[in-house]
């Protein structure tokens, strides 16, 4: 008997997060309304992902997509309120309600697609390898029998794991928690390449001021957008509009000219 | 299903070649420490006496980023990242041991020593076959807490790189944005400490023999 209580214990356990996702919210959609009650507006973001959302000296969360974000939520009247997350956990984040949405140099793919209610995509991006300046490396064939190192659960996981005549060239695939740990493990030559983000690669490189470079092939394209969850269309709709807006009055084009010396978004297409 | 069972159990593969040789260089290790901690000569003692302050006193995952790391910048090479791992692991289990074995060998009496001394037993024998097995015996319960941390523990490899079963997981969660991975990672962990906990009663029940 106890043991039958405990393996109704153990399924429970495991069912539950299945079911859990798909139960909740049902009826009207009252997403914009409970972020425009509480009067806050909770963003979930990798706080090591320069230029998009990173620490500065002060400790303040700053970076291209938080100034976004706090125009947006400036001119919808709500208060943004910055939570760190573990990259790896986002999607029990956002499931469990403890942030409103992820924008964070968060790439759209099929599969978040499909469990998430993305924006337009607001700015494009490519998945790059870097290498070592001294490194023999000079294309993406060269990776061959190489160790490359990924941050766990990002798109550049899906831009090697994709490919798979790319990925099964290489002699192993290393993958950590966070981009700066990536590019350390490059330094002291523990991978022979990185891929990651292609802004991250060029403001990493820019600002650490280490001996790295780009590879001229990219692995992959793919478009920036802000996710909901699936069934927060009302909250979604707003932050698109709030967005349109800004691209006709200029206010995009002045932030990105900031942080890039240019305006890559592409918000509107 | 099953093949997110099937890279969970190679994961889970990785955690217990963690645990195994973790235990394999730890245990021997922390005894030569809890001999070198309570050694009657000033400076090996104050010498181990910081050892174990540092390896208590800062975190597992610290001293695995710095074993991992810090050979690049000081000496100009590093280690492979799976011994780094073994090595971090080693050193920091050999403190919590070292203080256990500590423990246990100072609660037995002196008479004891004395009594071997007097019929004739040399220092080493009568360690070993006086001291020692009384010893294995007392530390039993306190070295089942501290294996049993060693297992929840190999989950920190991931941060420099080691693909171990809750690395496997959290991937296969955000490959399908689901948090079921997760929980039959904590199925995983649970059964390896049943069964560490289950093998820690069978020892002790076999060592009470006097009973």
């Amino acid at each position: 008997m106890k043991k039958l209580v405990l393996c109704f214990i153990l399924a429970a356990l495991i069912v539950l997060p299945i079911t859990a996702g798909g139960s909740k919210e049902q009826g009207a959609d009252q997403s914009l309304v409970k972020v425009v009650d509480k009067g806050v507006f909770v963003l979930g973001l990798d706080d090591s992902f320069p230029p998009m959302g990173y620490r500065d000296e002060n400790n303040e969360i700053v970076g291209f997509d938080i100034d976004l974000a706090k125009e947006v939520t400036k001119r919808m009247g709500v208060e943004l309120k910055l939570q760190p997350i573990d990259w790896n956990a986002k999607e029990q984040e956002l499931n469990t309600g403890n942030i409103d949405c992820i924008w964070n140099g968060f790439t759209i793919t099929p599969e978040r697609a499909r469990m998430l209610n993305f924006t337009e995509p607001y700015v494009d991006n490519a998945q790059v390898a870097v290498v070592r300046n001294d490194s023999p490396i000079k294309n993406l064939a060269d990776l061959k029998g190489k160790s490359v190192g990924i941050q766990a659960g990002s798109t550049a996981s899906n831009a090697v794991y994709g490919n798979e005549a790319f990925a099964s060239s290489l002699k192993e695939i290393i993958e950590v928690k966070d981009n700066l740990t990536v590019l350390m493990d490059l330094e002291i030559g523990g991978i022979d390449a990185a891929v990651l983000d292609l802004f991250v690669a060029v403001d990493n490189i820019e600002r650490s001021g280490k001996n790295f470079k780009i590879l001229d092939e990219h692995l992959s394209t793919e478009e920036y957008g802000i996710g909901f969850r699936k069934n927060d269309q009302a909250l979604r709709d707003e932050v698109q509009k709030q967005l349109l807006a800004m691209k006709a009055d200029g206010t995009l084009a002045k932030i990105s000219t900031t942080w890039f010396g240019t305006d890559i978004t592409v918000v509107g297409r | 299903m099953g093949k997110l069972l099937a890279l969970m159990l190679t994961g889970t593969y990785t955690s217990l070649k963690i645990f195994f040789l973790t235990l394999i260089f730890s245990l021997p290790l922390g005894l030569i420490v809890a001999k070198g901690r309570m050694s009657k000569i000033r400076i090996v003692s104050s010498l181990v006496n910081g050892y174990i302050m540092i390896m208590r006193g800062t975190p597992l995952i610290l001293q695995l980023i710095f074993v991992y790391f810090a050979p690049y910048y000081i000496f100009g090479s590093s280690t492979d990242r799976f011994t780094a791992v073994i090595i971090a692991y080693a050193i920091n289990y050999a403190a919590y041991f070292a203080e256990i074995y500590r423990g246990g060998i100072q609660s037995i009496d002196k008479g004891q020593l004395e009594a071997a001394s007097v019929l004739g037993f040399s220092k080493i024998h009568s360690f070993t076959h006086v001291v020692m097995p009384q010893v294995v015996k007392r530390i039993m319960p306190a070295m089942g807490n501290e294996v049993i941390t060693l297992v929840k523990d190999t989950a920190l490899a991931q941060t420099i790189g080691v693909a171990e079963l809750f690395r496997v997981a959290q991937n296969a969660a955000a490959r399908q944005f689901s948090t079921t991975p997760i929980f039959i990672a904590g199925l995983f962990y649970f059964i390896m400490n049943a069964i560490v906990s289950k093998s820690f009663d069978l020892i002790e029940k076999k060592l009470d023999y006097y009973h």
